[in-house]
Formats: C-alpha cells, structure tokens, sequence
C-alpha cells in the first residue's frame, strides 16, 4: 500500500512539473513581444510540458500497451514540433516587412543580387561598431 | 481517502488547470496581431489538447483514447504545415534588413575602390 501512494507522490510531482511547463509557454506567450520569441516559449511546452505530463500518466498507469502508445506520442511530438517551429519561422521571416527592427542580423542567405553581398567586405573593414 | 479518489482529484485538477491555459491561448489567438502569432497559438492550443486527452485516457481508464490522442497530433501538425505553406511564395523574396538600408546610404566612391 505504500508502494502505492509513492507511486502517486511521483506522478503527482511530474504532473505538477507539466502544468508548470505549460504555463511557462502560456506566460511566455504573453510576455514576449515578437512572435519568434513566442515561438520559443511555446517550444517550452511542446517538449517539457508534454514530457512530464506523459512521465506522469506513465507512472500512474504501470505497465501497459496505453503507456507505450503515450511514449509513441511524445515522441511523435518531439520530432514535429521543431518542424512546425521551422515552417512557421520561414513563413516570418518572408512575410513581415518589418522584420529588421526585430531581428538584426541573420545567417539566413541573401538574394543573388542584393548589394549587401557586395559590400559584405568593405563594412566589416570600415566600421568596427561591433554589430559583426 | 482511497488511492482511487487521490488519483481522481489530482487529474481532475489538472484537466480544470489544462482547460485555463486553453482559454488564455484562445485569447492570445484572437488578440495575435500577425497570421503567425495565430498558428503559434493554435499549435500551443493543440499540444494542451492532446495532453488533456491523454489525461482523460487514464482518468477513465479508456485506451482508445490515446489513439485519439495521437490522430489528434497527427492532424494538428498537417494543419500547421498546411497553414505556414499557405503563406510562404514558390519564389521567396528575403525582407530589408536594417544593414540593407546601411548599405543604400553608403558614399558611392567606396564601390569603386576594390577595382583598382
């Protein structure tokens, strides 16, 4: 009967830990004021949050074919998430004209006839304010 | 108390703190003011989804639940990817950067030097 309440000590503890992480995400996605630090806090929540809300479904439920079908799922979770992180942050990056009061500098490449390419050498001679 | 009843308290609990930050993403998804603060909120929205469903699977001891669960995150992530590829052109087109705009107000003179 110990055993027992141990047992749900650790899931209570995991899935306090989860709530936690979710509302990590939710507060981060508040407080940030740009939607690629969003995409940070909520990245918080796909991974951590979901782990430890699984660990602790995990351990509540024992040994058992719904377990295994959890642990596929977070980790069909782990493996989307950056994914979808990643198509949202092209989709930024090419739609938001005022990204650069954002976002400045990036080591995404340039166009082939962007006259940055062809000063790149001359700036980083000239001025040495430290945004390199 | 019997284990039971402990166990049932403490998801139940989790499920009323899970169905909150539901409605504060709801709210973040309506106030978002870019298409992409939306589908952040709704992927985060998704994800809370699916941990409540999984939580319902072991509350009620129902394990076909949790292949709900994983259709569930199947279908939230083709919608993400749907959604993102609708706003990303065949032939992108990179924004103006702040060093851009440094470049356009450079002197003339110095392009010319590395010629010589």
């Amino acid at each position: 009967m110990i055993l027992e309440w141990i047992r749900f000590f650790v899931a209570a503890v995991l899935i306090i830990l989860g709530l936690c992480s979710f509302g990590a995400a939710v507060l981060g996605a508040y407080r940030f004021g740009f939607v690629l630090n969003r995409m940070h806090a909520a990245g918080i929540g796909d991974t951590a949050g979901i782990f430890f809300v699984i660990a602790s479904l995990a351990v509540a439920r024992g040994p058992h074919m719904d377990t295994l079908k959890l642990v596929v799922l977070v980790f069909f979770l782990w493996f989307t998430s950056p994914v979808s992180t990643h198509f949202l942050g092209q989709v930024e990056y090419y739609t938001n004209p005022l990204l650069g009061r954002h976002v400045k500098q990036t080591d995404l490449p340039e166009p082939a006839d962007s006259p940055v390419q062809a000063g790149t050498e001359e700036r980083k001679k000239g001025d040495g304010d430290g945004t390199d | 108390m019997t284990i039971e009843q402990a166990y049932h308290t403490l998801y139940g609990g989790a499920l009323v703190v899970l169905i909150l930050l539901i409605g504060a993403m709801v709210i973040r998804s309506i106030i978002g003011p870019r298409s992409t603060d939306r589908i952040v909120s709704v992927n985060m929205l998704g994800t809370m989804t699916i941990c409540s469903i999984a939580i319902l699977s072991v509350l009620l001891d129902e394990g076909y639940l949790a292949d709900v669960a994983m259709i569930y995150a199947m279908i939230s992530f083709v919608a993400v990817l749907m959604m993102a590829s609708m706003f990303v052109p065949s032939k992108p087109k990179a924004p103006e950067l702040d060093r851009d705009k440094e470049q356009e107000t450079a002197p003339a003179g110095e392009s010319g030097g590395d010629r010589k």
